[in-house]
């Protein structure tokens, strides 16, 4: 049987690929899609077929997974995906029809089996949502398949850095299973898929959700000295501090978090390991507080991580003060490490992915995804932000009411269970060669680079 | 004294529906039968009963005085058989009986052949096991085999010299620096591994007590001593033993001496001569290792028949504390297959304390701070507490965590008086604070004894909460929401279900990390056909909600097993539960054929 014609097919994807959010973000504003065909692969000869097509636009190479079928299988093959339709085709005088192949059950099967060489077969696959430049798809409840939508050049980092992990034994992470690699592009990844495994972000949430329960007002009387409304908590023990609620509420979440920290020491020894060491390089850190407490003023966030005696501008000055040698070594980071990029398994945290979206990446502005070299202390800076967004998000929930309380909780949480991130992180076995022995040297520069994570957040959610 | 009035102590209340005489192996209740035909039940023929078998863990001196001398006897239990077989037990698995000092509530043996007078004798222990066998109910004993007590006849004669025909029967030396790497279990009280014997003029070992002398394997009279004692009770017809230390058997340079291949030899040879003269008896050994190198006890299925599941018990308490699901799927995680033939022993308190000593230091500390503030509730490397005083009397979590324990895989132990939540005390010396007579009715010594006070073997509790006049089953037999009326009714539909016993185990994803959902399944021996049984458990305190995945069922109505409404059919979509604090459900995912 022969093969469609790609440029056909391309002509066919134009107003389907318009639709797509991954194309109309990277693409731009050309609408022309002439010159645009890199590749058109046929990787299943028959019915019902399947090809890889390449294309280019606005700078970037995109890659389609094209099926094709008789038109009454369509319906079947696509149940209720017909918006993943192209159009018809023709080939050898037989009219088909052609359509995004990741709406195909069939043919994601068979592309498990493609990019794996064969070794991997599954019987189900479902297809997860996503926002961002790839298609994920799960197979058999045990592996999981990112094919990528926006295509890089070279070594796409997350796989670089996936595969140079495990191959060191590093085996907090979701195990590498097979990378898809053709016309020296990498086009998809196959990892292995925990399905009880649950993303930290739900975890926090779970747990400062059970906490700020205690924050519920009733209509008891007035605390008699205040006149503040009585929680809950203080219906059963008025002397409580916050601190001491969320010890005591259900969910506790520090020995969670001393466990991570330890999974972070361990990612990042193995991250020296793998890429090798430098110096600590503050300089940069040290401009961008400076200029950051220029453009938006000292206000301290209340859910930051702060040493006690700093202000913002002394911390600036002390890290300045820093002679390079004490400031630890310098690593590849994660560079996107947060709680939704870790999981809690049956076996421990594992670290589910790695920044690697063209199109969401920090470093927006740099349409390479080259490695970036830091402390291993921003990485741990991320961490302890985002448990401050978690706690800002579960306020969020609360009535206005109850806001005094439950903020004091959430701020009593965020600080219990920060205070656990670092102490794990500090007691992984060996970390010392990587971060300063000064504990205030380390409390510091963690202060100092979650400050500008800070800003940079308050930045992208004002679109600046 | 005479038998208590038992129609008086098993009360059919008319409310108490049909339900509850259910006749085994009909799969109907029958409400007329009287009552002699209601707790009427049959031995499971099973080679392999003990898999599907609910056990339940008594004191003999503890349970039922008959003669009133105030501590508990072998006809006590026998006097309480009836009630034991309406709560559902299948296996009676008694604590040791044997003569003995009593510095060790009776691990400290001193004649392995023989009945403490106090609790009967050889002929009591006969017509117990053959009352319980009428009833359905088989008996095992524990068998001390790591050591005896030093006033056993062996020890006294293995200490009067170096030459005598038993001076080899325990582990000399002299010194005490060999082994010293070896921990010491009883840490709180015992320095050392060796103890000094003044009238041998050498040290002995002894992995417990000082006047716990470990007897010497390598020795082959002690082995066929061993051997001996089995066969002895297994004639008067003792459905098997749980295995008392069994892991410290041997000792070896550079080891631990613990898990040695001598000692998995010696338990097959055990297991051998069982097979070989006494089929269809249980071997369970208590082996507080990890699963990983407790499931070499089983051997190719060949040693022990069962072993408890030590790690997962405190991280039963571990999730409900920290209302999340991972100490426990973690654990299970790690827990391997078992040979075809074997079964985990799962349990959620018994005779000893809490044992802490399969967790990591940080979650000892941790469950310390929760469950153990005065430090008086703290033994060894662990709690002494029972069930009801930990879970600080809240009966939701009492029932969630005995649906835990019926429904994850293995075969459940229950301990004498949990059924009834009975309390502790901490004020009591080592671990008599969980062993405290059985509190039968709100009667003079709580119906254990019609001794005086001051005679019993323990005092009973008194306290206002779990007091026996507050606490008894008698009360609890006429109050139909009781927990103990609960926990029957429970076992009752457990036992419809021999896949909570033997099935598969899959746990399922949730978004919410305080349910904790699995299902389990095996096929239909009669059918052919696969039956599901899906367990969602809030493990929070707070109602909870999830939708778990269960595409893989679609189109089946799950039915609730214990009230038996069907609940939405499955759907493509996720499933969508809603759990009340501390709640559970068992559904059915399966139609029958």
């Amino acid at each position: 049987m022969s093969s469609p014609d790609g440029e056909e097919v391309l002509a066919l994807s134009a107003s389907y690929l318009e639709r797509q959010r991954w194309f109309q973000r990277a693409s731009g504003d050309q609408l022309v899609l002439s010159n645009a065909l890199m590749s058109f692969d046929v990787l299943i000869d028959g019915l019902p077929g399947l090809a890889r097509m390449l294309l280019s636009r606005g700078g970037r190479t995109f890659q389609l997974l094209v099926g094709w079928r008789r038109p009454s299988e369509v319906a079947d093959a696509l149940r209720g995906e017909e918006n993943a339709l192209l159009g018809p085709i023709t080939i050898d005088g037989e009219s088909y029809l052609a359509y995004d192949a990741i709406a195909d059950d069939a043919l994601c099967i068979e592309l498990l089996r493609i990019a794996t060489d064969g070794k991997e077969f599954a019987r189900s696959v479902r297809r997860v949502s996503s926002l961002v430049s790839h298609s994920s798809l799960v197979f058999d409840e045990r592996l999981f398949m990112k094919c990528y939508r926006v295509v890089e050049d070279g070594e796409r980092p997350e796989i670089e850095v996936l595969f140079r992990l495990d191959s060191l034994g590093f085996n907090a992470l979701l195990a590498p299973v097979a990378r898809w690699r053709a016309r020296d592009v990498d086009l998809a990844l196959v990892r292995e898929f925990l399905p009880t495994a649950l993303e930290g972000r739900l975890l926090a949430l779970t747990s400062l959700r059970d906490v700020l329960a205690y924050a519920s007002t009733g209509d008891e009387p007035p605390l008699p000295n205040t006149g503040a409304p009585r929680t809950t908590f203080q219906r059963m023990r008025e002397d409580a501090t916050p601190e001491e609620v969320c010890a005591s509420a259900g969910g506790d979440l520090v020995s969670e978090m001393e466990r991570l920290g330890q999974t972070t020491g361990s990612l990042h020894l193995a991250l020296g390991d793998a890429f090798g060491e430098q110096s600590v390089d503050t300089h940069g850190l040290i401009e961008e507080m400076g200029a950051q407490i220029s453009r938006d003023g000292a206000e301290m966030d209340p859910f930051g991580y702060r040493e006690p005696s700093g202000t913002l501008e002394g911390l600036r000055k002390g890290i300045s003060a820093l002679a390079l040698s004490r400031a630890g070594r310098a690593i590849r980071l994660h560079g996107e490490y947060h709680l939704r990029r870790v999981m809690r398994s049956d076996a421990g945290w594992v670290v589910a992915g790695f920044s690697d979206d063209p199109l969401y990446s920090r470093q927006q502005s740099d349409l390479s995804l080259a490695a970036r070299m830091g402390s291993p202390l921003e990485d741990l800076a991320d961490m302890c932000f985002s448990l401050g967004v978690v706690a800002r998000e579960a306020l969020s929930f609360r009535p206005p009411e109850e806001k005094q309380v439950a903020t004091d909780l959430a701020l009593a949480w965020t600080r219990r269970n920060r205070a656990a991130l670092l102490k794990g992180y500090l007691s992984t076995n060996g970390i010392e060669k990587l971060v300063p022995k000064d504990a205030q040297v380390v409390g510091a520069l963690l202060s100092g680079y979650e400050f500008i994570r800070e800003r940079r957040y308050d930045a992208a959610l004002a679109g600046r | 004294m005479s038998p208590p009035d038992e129609a008086h102590l098993f009360l059919y209340h008319p409310s108490a529906t049909s339900r509850d005489l259910y006749v085994p192996g009909t799969g109907k209740s029958d409400p007329t039968s009287d009552r002699e035909a209601k707790f009427q039940r049959r031995l499971d023929p099973d080679e392999h009963w003990y898999e599907k078998a609910v056990f339940y863990e008594l004191l003999p001196r503890g349970y039922s005085d008959s003669n009133g001398d105030g501590i508990g006897d072998i006809q006590g239990i026998i006097e309480k058989l009836d009630y034991l077989a309406w709560l559902g037990a299948d296996c009676l698995w008694l604590l040791p009986f044997y003569p003995s000092p009593l510095r060790d509530g009776g691990y400290d043996v001193s004649d392995l052949f023989s009945v403490a007078p106090e609790c009967g004798d050889v002929t009591d222990v006969a017509r117990l096991v053959e009352s319980a066998h009428a009833r359905g109910i088989r008996v095992i004993s524990d068998l001390v085999i790591n050591h005896t007590s030093n006033e056993h006849p062996w020890f006294k004669e293995s200490r009067s010299s170096r030459d005598n025909e038993k001076a080899d029967w325990y582990v000399w030396s002299d010194d005490d620096q060999r082994w010293s790497d070896i921990r010491v279990i009883f840490c709180d009280t015992e320095p050392s591994n060796w103890t000094w014997d003044p009238v041998r003029q050498q040290y002995y070992w002894h992995r417990f007590y000082y006047h716990q002398p470990d007897l010497n394997y390598e020795n082959p009279a002690v082995r066929e001593a061993i051997m001996s004692a089995m066969r002895f009770w297994l004639d008067v017809g003792l459905d098997g033993f749980r295995l008392d230390a069994a892991a410290y058997l041997f000792q070896r340079d550079g080891t631990q001496g613990e898990n040695l291949p001598e000692t998995h030899a010696f338990l097959r040879g055990l297991r051998a001569e069982v097979e070989r003269h006494f089929p269809g008896r249980v071997l369970l050994a208590e082996v507080n290792q990890w699963p990983t190198d407790v499931v070499d006890y089983f051997g190719d299925g060949d040693e022990c028949n069962m072993c408890f599941h030590f790690p997962l018990m405190p991280r039963m308490f571990m999730a409900v504390r920290r209302e999340q699901r991972f100490p426990i799927t973690e654990i299970l995680a790690q827990t391997p297959t078992l040979p075809d033939g074997c079964q985990w022993g799962i349990f959620l308190r018994n005779h000893d304390e809490l044992t802490l000593e399969m967790v990591t230091e940080d979650e000892r500390d941790y469950m310390y701070a929760e469950y153990a503030v005065d430090p008086r509730m703290r033994k060894n490397l662990g709690i002494r507490r029972r069930l009801a005083p930990l879970v600080e009397n809240d009966r939701r979590l009492a029932e969630l965590l005995h649906a835990l324990l019926l429904s994850l895989p293995g075969a459940p132990v229950l301990y004498y008086g949990d059924e009834i939540l009975m309390g502790d005390n901490i004020y009591l010396g080592d671990r008599d604070t969980v062993r405290t007579p059985m509190q039968w009715t709100p009667d003079r010594n709580g119906g254990f004894s019609s001794a005086d006070f001051a005679q019993l073997f323990l005092p009973p509790l008194m306290d206002p909460v779990y007091g026996f006049q507050a606490r008894n089953v008698e009360a609890d037999l006429r109050d139909t929401s009781s927990f103990l009326h609960w926990l029957h009714r429970l076992l009752e539909v457990r036992r419809q279900y021999p896949l909570f016993a033997t099935g598969d185990l899959y746990v399922l994803p949730a978004d919410n990390p305080s349910v904790l959902a699995f299902v389990r399944s095996d096929i239909d021996a009669q059918t052919g056909s696969t039956r599901t049984v899906l367990c969602v458990n809030n493990l929070s305190r707070f109602a909870q909600s999830a939708e778990l995945a269960l595409t893989r069922w679609e189109g089946t109505r799950p039915i609730e097993l214990v009230g038996r409404s069907t609940f939405p059919p499955i759907t493509t979509a996720g499933y969508g539960v809603t759990l009340s604090p501390r709640g559970f459900f068992w559904l059915e995912l399966e139609t029958r054929a």
